[in-house]
């Protein structure tokens, strides 16, 4: 999966030391809560889009909120999400495309 | 003395080298409270432990002000910044469901709240910080009978306004945010200084300091005008109105104390590390209150 991150894949911080499989990747963390909130968020964009992978994935915010924009193959998909301090998904919105 | 701003473990006074050094090390075992305190508080870089001390030293510096200037600012800056906590947001022109959810977690808060503050009684040396909170504990929780009800009393009764039985409010669990909030905070009231836990629970009431704005904050705790009109129920009005107008003192004068007792250095660090660790816990439960809050959305 491309990413914009080349820290932790959803924070971008270089601390830590958590490495994980992530659809078949693996993938730096900067601890196991941004490993769940990782995977919470690969999760929700294949139950909203139906996609089997995501190519790309571009996140921007910090920990209020992050926009992100999603793509596989053609089609891309963006969307706001936030979580909770356990890292479970709090809220999350479908941006305009 | 300087103590750890993420685990509150204690370290030589004015060491921010040994702070930094425990920072470093617990960031590489991954530790999360610490990799957010320097996410959130220094550098999302890892860098060595000596290039943190500078930073640690713009955190901890008073630049001439009082602990109480250091702590409204901080406050301010966390959760009334050009980005508000989540919660306030959602609060300025709440929904039946985030009021809920406010209900629901702010219940366990307030019991935890009796607890803290009983400690900070029985561990001080000050008559005039346990008459504070006295005062305060019965404007929270105990009540001056039925012309001037305890905050805990007029929750439950907005709860009831929103057709939520209070049985239903008593008897739901916290979520694990509220719960690890309260387990924090029982342990500052128990093992750090009297001081420091008077910092880490009062300066919490800032939540609703309507004089913040004054000071830099961006928007109120809610939008004043829905104290008026017909947006919420009366006993939401009640609610929102009893905490508007007695949190303003609570914090002030609280903050006042801390002046006040706090003055020493290592009591002065360790006010500042027990206050950084508390509106983290006061972040995330902020938070809960808007999970819960979705267990009430249509």
């Amino acid at each position: 999966m491309k990413r914009n991150y080349t820290g932790c894949a959803i924070c971008d911080s270089t601390w830590g030391n958590v490495w994980a499989d992530v659809e078949g990747e693996r993938m730096f963390f900067c601890c196991e809560v941004c490993v769940t909130q990782f995977r919470r968020l690969v999760d929700r964009v294949k139950q909203e889009t139906g996609w089997s992978t995501i190519d790309s994935l571009d996140i921007a915010g910090d920990r209020r909120g992050r926009s992100c924009t999603a793509s596989s193959g053609s089609q891309s998909f963006r969307f706001f999400i936030a979580f909770t301090p356990q890292g479970e998904v709090r809220a999350f919105e479908k941006l305009a495309a | 003395m300087t103590s750890c701003p993420a685990c509150l473990r204690p370290l030589g006074q004015g060491d921010l080298p040994a702070l930094a050094s425990h920072l470093v090390e617990e960031a590489e075992g991954s530790d999360p409270a610490h990799v957010r305190w320097l996410n959130q508080n220094l550098t999302r870089n890892k860098v060595p432990a000596s290039e943190l001390v500078p930073g640690l030293e713009r955190v901890y510096d008073l630049r001439g002000g009082t602990l109480k200037e250091w702590i409204k600012a901080r406050f301010i800056s966390k959760f009334f910044g050009p980005v508000p906590h989540p919660f306030v947001t959602a609060l300025q022109h709440p929904s039946r469901a985030t009021l809920l959810g406010y209900v629901v977690e702010h219940q366990h808060f307030l019991r935890q709240w009796v607890r803290s503050c009983a400690f900070i009684m029985a561990r001080t040396d000050q008559p005039k910080v346990v008459l504070y909170e006295l005062d305060n504990l019965n404007t929270e929780y105990g009540g001056y009978g039925p012309e001037r009800m305890a905050h805990y009393e007029l929750l439950l009764r907005m709860g009831e306004s929103l057709g939520v039985d209070r049985s239903r409010v008593l008897t739901t669990p916290a979520l694990p945010s509220t719960r690890e909030g309260i387990e924090g905070w029982n342990e500052i009231a128990t093992r750090q200084h009297w001081v420091a836990a008077l910092a880490a629970m009062h300066s919490l009431e800032l939540i609703a300091n309507r004089d913040l704005v004054q000071e830099g904050a961006t928007v109120h705790y809610f939008d004043p005008s829905i104290l008026g009109g017909g947006e919420i129920t009366e006993a939401s009005k009640n609610f929102l109105r009893e905490g508007y107008e007695a949190d303003v003192a609570h914090s002030d004068e609280a903050l006042d104390l801390v002046n006040e007792f706090g003055s020493r250095p290592d009591v002065s660090e360790e006010v500042q590390s027990t206050f950084l660790r508390s509106i983290d816990l006061f972040d995330d439960y902020l938070l809960a209150r808007l999970q819960r809050a979705a267990d009430f959305e249509a």
